[in-house]
């Protein structure tokens, strides 16, 4: 009973968080100073992609070694919906950046390390679902992918944390710089950090409603098998 | 009687010995064939006879020289070994000699003679294109001992990165197009690092120059290694 109504007041709790977050990001963060016009309120949304596209890999790699301890074909479809919206959120990113890109340096796309440590992954992710594509039984499907993913996520800390960081770039200093210091004021970190909770729950609701309708789909089939 | 010996081969074997039987099998089918050793060597060929003859040594301004060519050979390099290294498992399943190295050997032994076939593969393509390249495209390298060791660390890495990935598509539809798609995002980062550590090595005589490239590309390789040496036992049993 308490879950049912759980499950119907997260959407509307969620929505009400984002619209919150929607204003706080346009009327309540102050202005940045340093960067072109408003450019700078972009970073309410483009880092909360960026981290729920990685999160969202970090849950694929969980249900991907899940799968391969127990073979269980849910554990495989929670894999498949993580790296899904991993691949949706990681576009959104991309998108996102390359806008700021083109106010702040007039150039959508500029080579800088981080920028190619974002498209990596979003090639990680889309070489994911093209060896899903390729292999047609479903327990071998899921092996492989599988063993893709953890592959695959061993390479991602160089990509996200040591690349960027060697190599000289033209993005802003990340929120906790090298010196260990939060280079930011106190109310664009309130509705940054507000932002990073609203779209990881965003993340695990569309994430729930995938793996719901994948543990039906599967029932469905055992019922038709039996 | 036979079975008691190979009985008593088998106990007595050892993973490195399992593991140099693979290689030398290996070994033993690819020179009564040499087909990954031809598509590998004519891949390259090929390509740096097409990139020589549009480029050449004197179109790039020498300042310009050590980026461009850099990029260049670590190209070719890949794209002429991702010809060959998803051989070493497609071949078992082509022939349908899989099933009976499945009995044969562990599957950490395999493993390990498969990569070393790899990087012997490598070793050998790049120590026939390197300098072939450096001569055709008036490439000057400084620290020819750096872009040396530079060289190894990128087979060993590559063929650690590569391996599995052979594994993986030789279990599924086995296409070579597959491979370089799995392969590309696993290895663009041990690229960029080794493309810096050439131009390092192509500007600077010491050693320590490739260092800062030298580091995080052996501690890719050893940690594309150690998840391949932990996942190939999954994947080969499937």
């Amino acid at each position: 009973m308490t879950k049912d109504v759980l499950r119907k007041a997260w959407p509307w709790a969620l929505a009400i968080w984002m619209v919150a977050v929607i204003w706080g990001a346009f009327f309540y963060a102050p202005s940045a100073r340093g960067f072109k016009g408003e450019s700078a309120r972009i970073v309410f949304f483009h880092v909360p992609q960026a981290w729920v596209a990685v999160l969202a890999f970090c849950v694929n790699l969980w249900a991907s070694l899940r799968y391969l301890r127990n073979r269980n074909p849910l554990d495989d479809a929670r894999a498949a919906a993580a790296a899904r919206l991993g691949l949706v959120f990681c576009l959104l990113a991309t998108v996102s950046g390359s806008l700021f890109a083109g106010i702040m340096w007039n150039s959508f796309w500029n080579w800088d390390p981080r920028e190619v440590s974002i498209v990596i992954l979003l090639l990680v992710y889309a070489a994911y679902f093209a060896l899903r594509e390729a292999v047609h039984d479903e327990e071998r499907r899921g092996v492989l992918a599988g063993a893709y993913a953890v592959l695959a996520f061993v390479t991602m800390p160089f990509l996200v944390f040591v690349i960027p960081r060697v190599y000289w770039s033209l993005h802003p200093d990340t929120i906790i710089n090298t010196r260990g210091v939060i280079g930011m004021e106190a109310g664009m970190l309130q509705v940054l950090l507000a932002s990073l909770v609203g779209f990881t729950g965003l993340f695990f609701w569309l994430y729930s409603l995938e793996v719901r309708l994948a543990g039906i789909r599967l029932s469905r089939q055992r019922r038709r098998e039996e | 009687m036979i079975r008691g010996n190979w009985r008593g081969r088998m106990r007595r074997s050892n993973y490195p010995a399992e593991m140099l039987a693979v290689l030398a099998k290996e070994l033993r089918v690819e020179l009564r064939s040499r087909v990954a050793l031809n598509a590998v060597g004519l891949f390259a060929l090929a390509i740096l006879i097409a990139v020589s003859y549009q480029i050449g040594p004197y179109t790039i301004s020498p300042a310009e020289r050590p980026f461009l060519l850099s990029a260049l050979l670590w190209i070719i390099l890949f794209f002429a070994a991702s010809s060959g290294l998803p051989r070493v498992f497609v071949k078992e399943e082509d022939s349908q000699t899989a099933k009976t190295l499945r009995l044969a050997s562990r599957p950490m032994a395999v493993f390990g003679g498969k990569l070393l076939f790899n990087l012997l593969l490598l070793v050998v393509m790049k120590a026939l294109i390197v300098p072939l390249f450096c001569l055709l495209m008036g490439f000057e390298i400084a620290g020819v001992a750096g872009l040396m060791l530079l060289m190894a660390t990128g087979a060993f890495s590559l063929a650690a990165a590569t391996t599995l990935v052979a594994a993986i598509i030789s279990r599924s539809s086995g296409s070579s197009t597959l491979f370089v798609v799995l392969t590309v995002p696993l290895v663009l980062p041990l690229l960029v690092v080794l493309i810096q550590g050439t131009r390092a090595a192509a500007t600077t005589p010491p050693l320590t120059a490739v260092l800062p490239s030298l580091l995080p590309a052996l501690s890719l390789g050893m940690a594309t290694l150690l998840a391949s040496a932990f996942l190939f036992p999954v994947v080969w049993h499937d």
